[in-house]
């Protein structure tokens, strides 16, 4: 199985991809004290011509200066950093912290828009420079506002992923003994010539894999090695680094002989061996939990619902079970953060429900042997769940608040 | 498009779209302002240009894109509804509605904040822009199965489309149970109305088959050309004549249809390739004679310029208009064959080429009417063999009834319907 990165992987906190743009941002544009100001160009007013418009500054000396005239209603913001660092800006109700718009990583002399609809209530801006600490700049009323405004969340932190994804390590941990023994019991029907007894157990020893789907950023290139597909490969099917599960898959599906499988089988045993022992010192990236919550289940779309990774077992549809159970336990770890700040996490849990008993009601058949009707529900409870799911991953993204 | 006149009015429908997106009535007015007593502005004027401010009129007795003159882009895109229920249908229908509603009029999406990815894909920019935009929407009589407690209200003409005896149906191509017509001045809007129409609707309905179609300028002049080089459209009845489109278009109570569907109309599409290699090693005298009309200017053959009327009775025998030509033959102009008038709104499409190598490209021939049986149905028939037809291969397409239009900001598609 080819996995989408989920970026650095490694030790908890690793550098995020805007830290680093925003870096090089400064050492090219830092001018001086105070820093430069904004550029004339590109503004709010030019991008949303129709929409009222206020210039708001963020900055150490003056977070949230020039929000004069507070109205309610779709706004654009034009959010300009006259300091000398990278901020970040966020519009948040001040008493409860709920952000409703943020800009993120930007550079000094530089403005960008940030579109809201307010409706009446408390807001005021946080400025977060980088290193500094995070500044709060006056309360503004919004007085004439009744309709619903754009939702406003509280801010996941890193602090706040930490145990959830310690959880998510130990649970990994806990599965992975069973996924050992499960190769290895594939390992020895292959070393005994047995096609049948390999076929019976590939299927759960494959499924044992699938299900840890949130881990795969962390398991690194063991992945590749453990589940890859020949996409990448110049030599295709005949590569030597088409290995793994699905080499496996390829070869005893297709009357290849035992001893050509054999080499393969044991090195799939010695890589999730090494997963095995290498898992005590990993440590996976916070942000990665909330975005394969929604990742798992694109994968599967794109690899399993298209039987892209069958190479000849036809249990796409068995993977994509066990790639729910990876969701749903991530889902369940990321259920405090999730219930305070997601009104759609019902909507969330019944889309899980139903592509399961979706699941379940076809069998394990064979995409192949699928109806077109089949074929478009099943279809259409994994679109509906990703497009539930996607939210997650925007909730769950790291963010300060001090 | 582009005079800065229009360019200002667009700009102040805009900020009235964008300063009460919340609330529907506010897009609706937007509409409602251009054109207080016009269903369909666009169709109104019928000329084939667009509306001076890019948008056409959402809410009215009957949808737009019937009579709207066409788009230089186009998409046909059929659905099989996955939704359990009657609930979830409901449920669709309505979502289709807001959104098509705010696709139509055009302006800035809705902020979402922190809360979730973007709302718009931001292909068309920060302000989505109508862009001449219509999305018209239909549904296959299979929608009517049963699965959604609507059996007894089927449009009575109603079916699936039939094999007829020239065709090559490939059934992954055919039917579905919705119709969705999009048809803006660039692909680029097109294809923005379907991400977001796709985004919301994911888990009710799911893609059967899909076209896309574009339709030329006039080459030089007159009704644009079709891709076998000929004029296609030219004997089309006059849109602005709202007395032949209650004849010709619209379902009325004289049809005696379920109340429901009046200011509804049956969809004839046929996915028609066309062998234009095979067209292009033909002599013109053989394709001209197979239409019935002259290529370069679209005259038929017996006349002087594209506008004249063939004169059959002066040629009882074909001596100047072939009997069996393409003209000839879905139009006799005898006394009668004014009821087999339809509209015609078809888009040439291009998608590659086939499994060995022959450029894949042809028509989605796209037909308006109030009975199919009187009139595609019939006009087929009398085609039946027609020389053509030796260069042309109908593979898809489906028969479909253009839902009457959403009356106001607090309608849906298919209200009466699913009444």
């Amino acid at each position: 199985m080819v996995r989408r990165p989920t970026g650095p992987t490694g030790p908890l906190g690793s550098i995020r991809p805007w830290l680093i743009a925003g870096t090089v941002v400064v050492l090219a544009a830092v001018g001086g004290c105070g820093g430069p100001a904004p550029r004339k160009g590109a503004s709010a007013a030019g991008d949303y011509p129709d929409l009222p418009h206020t210039t708001v500054q963020v900055s150490p000396g003056g977070c949230g200066t020039g929000w004069t005239e507070p109205k309610a209603g779709l706004q654009v913001f034009e959010v300009s950093n006259t300091g000398s660092q990278p901020e970040e800006a966020y519009l948040k109700n001040p008493a409860t912290g709920a952000v409703l718009g943020d800009v993120e990583g930007l550079a000094p002399g530089t403005s960008r828009p940030m579109v809201v609809r307010l409706s009446a209530g408390k807001y005021a801006f946080s400025c977060l420079p980088q290193d500094i600490d995070t500044i709060t700049g006056p309360t503004v009323v919004v007085t004439d506002g009744s309709a619903a405004g754009t939702p406003a969340v509280v801010p996941v932190t890193q602090q706040d992923l930490i145990p959830p994804t310690l959880a998510y390590q130990k649970w990994v941990a806990a599965q992975l003994p069973a996924l050992v023994t499960a190769v290895q019991s594939l390992q020895s029907a292959v070393d005994g010539g047995d096609t049948a007894a390999a076929r019976k157990a590939w299927l759960p020893a494959h499924l044992d894999y699938e299900r840890l789907g949130a881990a795969y950023g962390t398991f690194g290139d063991l992945d590749g090695s453990i589940n890859g597909t020949t996409k990448g490969l110049p030599g295709g099917l005949a590569d030597p680094g088409f290995v793994g599960f699905h080499r496996l898959e390829y070869g005893l599906w297709h009357g290849r002989p035992a001893a050509s499988l054999r080499p393969v089988a044991a090195q799939l045993t010695k890589d999730v061996e090494k997963l095995r022992s290498d898992w005590a010192k990993a440590q996976m990236d916070p942000l990665a939990l909330g975005l394969r919550a929604h990742e798992i289940v694109e994968n599967t779309i794109q690899f399993e619902l298209t039987a892209r990774t069958d190479y000849g077992s036809g249990s796409n549809l068995a993977t994509a079970q066990a790639n729910l159970q990876g969701t749903a336990e991530s889902l369940a770890l990321l259920r405090p953060l999730l219930v305070t700040r997601m009104p759609s996490l019902p909507a969330i849990d019944a889309a899980m429900k139903a592509a399961s008993a979706e699941l379940t009601a076809l069998g394990p058949v064979p995409l192949s042997g699928l109806s077109v009707t089949d074929r478009e529900q099943v279809n259409a409870v994994f679109g509906e769940l990703v497009t539930e799911l996607a939210p997650v991953a925007a909730v769950c993204d790291v963010r300060r608040t001090s | 498009m582009g005079g800065s006149g229009q360019v200002d009015r667009r700009s102040v429908l805009r900020g009235a779209v964008a300063a009460g997106a919340a609330g529907a009535t506010a897009v609706g007015l937007s509409g409602a302002a251009a054109s207080p007593s016009s269903p369909s502005t666009g169709s109104g004027s019928g000329s084939g240009s667009e509306s001076a401010d890019g948008v056409f009129d959402f809410h009215g007795v009957h949808q737009s894109g019937i009579l709207t003159a066409k788009q230089r882009c186009a998409a046909f895109v059929a659905f099989d509804v996955t939704a359990k229920d009657r609930a979830g249908l409901s449920a669709l229908l309505k979502t289709l509605t807001e959104r098509v509603r705010f696709l139509m009029a055009g302006g800035v999406p809705e902020p979402l904040g922190i809360s979730a990815p973007p709302s718009d894909s931001g292909v068309l920019g920060p302000v989505v822009p109508a862009d001449g935009l219509t999305v018209t929407v239909a549904v296959g009589s299979s929608l009517f199965d049963g699965r959604f407690g609507l059996s007894a209200r089927k449009p009575k003409l109603l079916r699936p489309m039939e094999s007829f005896p020239d065709d090559d149906l490939d059934p992954a191509w055919c039917q579905g149970d919705l119709l969705l017509q999009l048809g803006a001045d660039n692909a680029d809007t097109v294809a923005h109305a379907l991400r977001d129409l796709a985004q919301h609707t994911r888990g009710a309905m799911q893609v059967r088959w899909r076209i896309d179609g574009f339709s030329s300028p006039p080459r030089p002049s007159g009704t644009p050309r079709n891709l076998l080089g000929f004029r296609d459209g030219t004997a089309n009845p006059a849109v602005t004549d709202s007395r032949t489109m209650d004849q010709v278009v619209w379902v009325t109570p004289a049809q005696g249809e379920p109340a429901w569907a009046e200011g509804g109309s049956y969809l004839a599409v046929r996915l028609i390739r066309m062998l234009v290699e095979f067209w292009d090693r033909v002599s013109l005298n053989e394709q001209e004679r197979m239409f019935g009309r002259a290529k370069v200017s679209g005259a038929p053959l017996d006349g002087q310029v594209e506008t004249d009327a063939p004169r059959y009775a002066a040629d009882p025998t074909g001596d100047v208009i072939p009997m069996d030509s393409h003209m000839r033959l879905a139009n006799p102009r005898t006394a009668g064959s004014d009821s087999l008038r339809m509209l015609r709104r078809g888009f040439n499409y291009d998608r590659g080429t086939d499994s060995n190598g022959n450029l894949d490209m042809g028509l989605v021939f796209c037909a308006f009417q109030q009975d199919l049986d009187r009139q595609f149905i019939a006009v087929q028939k009398k085609l039946a063999g027609e020389p053509l037809v030796d260069y042309i291969t109908p593979f898809g397409g489906g028969y479909f009834f253009a839902l009457p239009g959403v009356r106001d900001s607090s309608d849906v598609f298919g209200s009466r319907l699913m009444l």
